[in-house]
């Protein structure tokens, strides 16, 4: 799998390889224990560690697939026309439920750390638990305050109103992965309530539901604090292990209103919050780590009608729904949906009636299985909690971080598209990388190359240079830089590529001192060499040489040629290679120009041939 | 109940005057000699049969189940846990009769004054240690991210022996034999 070779590792499996595997998990087996245990609970032992696929890399999927079933079947409408009478006749409707972990240093009700800590033996099971947590006998929950930090900015990102005084309730069910019997959760009076998420078509929304709009809202109805569940692992035939280092961590519940009427757009939806969570530090680890669980609720009704009449917190004339549990990764989601619309539509299509029961989902399965019918539904009698006093938050608390809250993901991304000139989707790539460290190390680039190449002649010259200047910092920031990552399979803690380095490589580029190609092998040597020691102390050895020490060494100068020796050049070429001249000349194939132009700057000094100059002398020559 | 009445009226009149007191001495042995309340009125009497609807044999399996509890060995312990389930249900309804229009349920004892909530709210100042542990990241792209790490020390919460009484275990971990 690791490539000693330059040849570039492909994206999405060294992207995979750079995330830590996390603890081992033991895949439960598909037995009726198991089956038993998934409709207990959300999720009990950790998710197998999954590729992480990008959101740039899944549209790219997505069309080549649409391209390439084109192609296969052919006439387009014959697969087509298998799903759209039904979906002529049947609308969806999805409503989302989302469970993330915050971003705190302790549990929720108990003063146990939250993570592992550096050179300590928290890493190993049952080692961060608090009496509390294990649920000894007469301890009693003590709301840990930090936690609402995370807690109240999620829900101003997601436009949520916060209320002054919510509770405390109990959820009581029995389970070995629930130590003291009941969860804590907000069921009566959840502290945020009434929110909203926009997304657009750049988010993966299909164009059918943006119905010509530029944006659609999905409304959420609430978001609640509760505890997360112990660790249960299935070893052997019916025994399991069980962790409490989880037991009590906190959770946020996102609730959305039915608004989504196509698996894309919950698909989308799951991604936007995860996004969103993470840009507000309120919730840092993502589906793939298992940070970030999805259920969905699934519908169908025909269109026009009002379904069985059933409502969901005012939304209403809706089909009879079922719940998928345990989905925890975005491509399981829309596949799920799918897999339970069509079984929906089949069934009531042949006259038969939905039940309101709960599904699974497993990774590459065809439809959803069942896992809980109305018979089985749990009674939790809930009750509030008595041990708790209710939680009040101050309004001063609220203001404050309403005003400091940091740019949430989809300003971040107009930003760079309006300001800087990045297209829609760069922006959205770009915003992924690092935390937000790489758009640090972009704008910083951008503002240092354009203090230094900018003529700054009038307020409209001056955002046209920005934006060129934007865009080509973007692509080397994102694509070069990027490929060398992905290349050396380091991390962007050791770029070592510093932004004043590459503001050096892009004004001589700017300049035309040097090729895009002469400019390329400079950064790979920056990005190869050790970074200079800090402080004076050391003698430096082997000094990190500036970027014009590098031109200067490699003799990469550009020494433009004069029209006779490209002439020169490419009749070399062109009298090497006649098949490729015929295939030009003849058969106009236009594209194999730029074989020519790619020969020329290949068998060229270093630094004389520019591609521009070189493609007009060759298509001079071709036409005769 | 008898006895909240009694302190509510003293309170009240011995703002105004001590006239109430210098008329005549309370008995207090005479008062309370009289029965005038048993809670024996809110259960079901032995003798009539109950007309309320009966608690089936499913409910209370159902009920059990829900309560981790052991189903009953036999059918004459069956029968006593209906009985027993149904005096109690008696009791509950007599309970419910009570009119409470206006009055929010009570969750637990406590301060319920608006000082009280004042001291229990959470605000900046409460939050300032939390705010402290936070750094602001970046310099054109600003962030916030939690800092890490920051308290070696073990608190309490880590020093105990988690797995001390445990009956099993394997490894570090608790065991559990779920077969059915």
């Amino acid at each position: 799998m690791h490539s000693s070779t330059l040849r570039t590792a492909p994206v999405h499996l060294t992207r995979a390889l750079q995330h830590p595997s996390f603890t081992t998990a033991h895949s439960l087996r598909p037995c009726v224990v198991a089956k038993w245990l998934q409709s207990r609970r959300l999720t009990t032992a950790s998710p197998r560690t999954q590729e992480v696929i990008p959101l740039r890399k899944h549209l790219k999927d997505e069309a080549k697939r649409k391209k390439a079933e084109v192609k296969r079947d052919g006439d387009v409408t014959s697969k087509k026309q298998t799903l759209d009478p039904r979906l002529d006749k049947w609308e969806l409707t999805v409503g989302i439920e989302i469970h993330a972990e915050l971003n705190t240093a302790c549990k929720l009700f108990s003063s146990a750390p939250a993570e592992v800590s550096v050179g300590d033996d928290g890493g190993s099971a049952n080692s961060r638990v608090a009496d509390f947590d294990a649920a000894l006998p007469g301890t009693q929950p003590q709301f840990q305050i930090a936690t609402l930090l995370p807690a109240l900015r999620a829900a101003i990102a997601l436009e949520c109103e916060v209320q002054r005084k919510s509770g405390w309730d109990r959820k009581h069910y029995f389970h070995w992965d629930q130590p003291n019997g009941y969860q804590i959760t907000q069921y009566y009076q959840p502290f945020a309530k009434d929110g909203s998420l926009t997304l657009g078509a750049f988010d993966g929304v299909p164009a059918e539901d943006l119905n010509g709009a530029e944006s659609i809202t999905i409304g959420i109805k609430q978001i609640q604090m509760e505890q997360d569940t112990a660790k249960t692992m299935n070893v052997g035939s019916s025994t399991y292990h069980v962790d409490l280092n989880r037991a009590g961590m906190p959770l946020i519940e996102v609730i959305t209103l039915p608004h989504i009427h196509s698996p894309q757009t919950a698909a989308a939806v799951v991604r936007k919050i995860q996004a969103v969570l993470k840009g507000v530090d309120a919730c840092v680890t993502g589906m793939e780590l298992g940070g970030l669980r999805a259920d969905v609720n699934v519908s169908v009704r025909q269109r026009g009608t009002s379904g069985i009449g059933s409502s969901y917190s005012g939304v209403g004339g809706l089909g009879q729904r079922t719940e998928i549990k345990n989905l925890s990764s975005f491509k399981a989601v829309e596949d799920a949906i799918v897999a339970e619309r069509d079984r929906q539509i089949t069934v009531l299509e042949a006259g038969g009636v939905i039940e309101g029961e709960t599904r699974g989902w497993t990774l590459g399965a065809t439809e959803t299985t069942r896992l809980r019918g109305k018979e089985g539904e749990v009674d939790y009698r809930y009750m509030p909690d008595a041990d708790l006093p209710p939680l009040v938050i101050g309004s001063d608390l609220v203001q404050h971080l309403k005003t400091t809250m940091p740019m949430l993901p989809d300003a971040v991304e107009r930003d760079l598209e309006e300001w800087h000139g990045l297209s829609r989707k760069d922006a959205k790539t770009l915003n992924e990388q690092d935390n937000g460290d790489r758009v640090e190390f972009f704008e910083r680039t951008a503002s240092f190359l354009l203090a230094e190449v900018g003529t700054f002649k009038s307020e409209v010259a001056t955002t046209k240079e920005r934006r060129k200047t934007g865009k080509l910092v973007g692509n080397w920031v994102l694509h070069e830089l990027g490929g060398l990552l992905a290349t050396h399979q380091r991390s962007w803690d050791d770029v070592r590529v510093t932004a004043d380095e590459l503001k050096d490589v892009l004004v001589c580029l700017h300049k035309n001192e040097i090729t895009a190609r002469a400019a390329k092998q400079i950064l790979a040597e920056l990005f190869q060499r050790q970074p200079a020691p800090d402080g004076p102390y050391w003698p430096s050895m082997d000094t990190r040489p500036s970027v014009e020490q590098l031109v200067d060494a490699g003799n990469l100068r550009l020494r433009p040629l004069s029209e006779d020796e490209y002439e020169k050049l490419a009749m070399q070429i062109m009298d090497a290679n006649p098949d490729m001249v015929k295939a030009v000349r003849e058969k106009g194939q236009k594209g194999k120009v730029m074989w020519f132009v790619g020969q020329m700057v290949r068998q060229g000094e270093e630094g004389t041939v520019e591609p521009e100059k070189a493609k007009v002398v060759i298509e001079r020559l071709m036409g005769g | 109940m008898f006895r909240m009445q009694c302190f509510h009226v003293l309170a009240r009149s011995s703002t105004k005057s001590h006239r109430w007191f210098s008329s005549r001495p309370i008995d207090a042995e005479a008062l309370l000699s009289k029965r005038t309340w048993s809670v024996r009125s809110l259960l079901p009497s032995t003798d009539t049969t109950p007309d309320s609807p009966q608690v089936s044999s499913e409910q209370l399996h159902h009920l059990l189940r829900l309560s981790a509890l052991p189903p009953p060995k036999d059918p004459s312990e069956e029968a006593r846990m209906l009985r027993t389930l149904s005096s109690q249900l008696h009791f509950v309804r007599e309970i419910q009769a009570v009119d409470t229009t206006g009055v929010s349920p009570l969750r637990t004892l406590r301060d319920e004054t608006t000082e009280g909530e004042q001291r229990n709210e959470i605000g900046l100042a409460e939050l300032k240690d939390a705010l402290c542990g936070e750094d602001a990241v970046g310099k054109h792209h600003k962030r916030v991210r939690r800092r890490r790490d920051q308290d070696g020390q073990k608190t309490a919460a880590e020093t105990w022996h988690v797995l001390g009484s445990a009956e099993k275990l394997i490894g570090k971990y608790f065991v559990v034999e779920g077969g059915k």
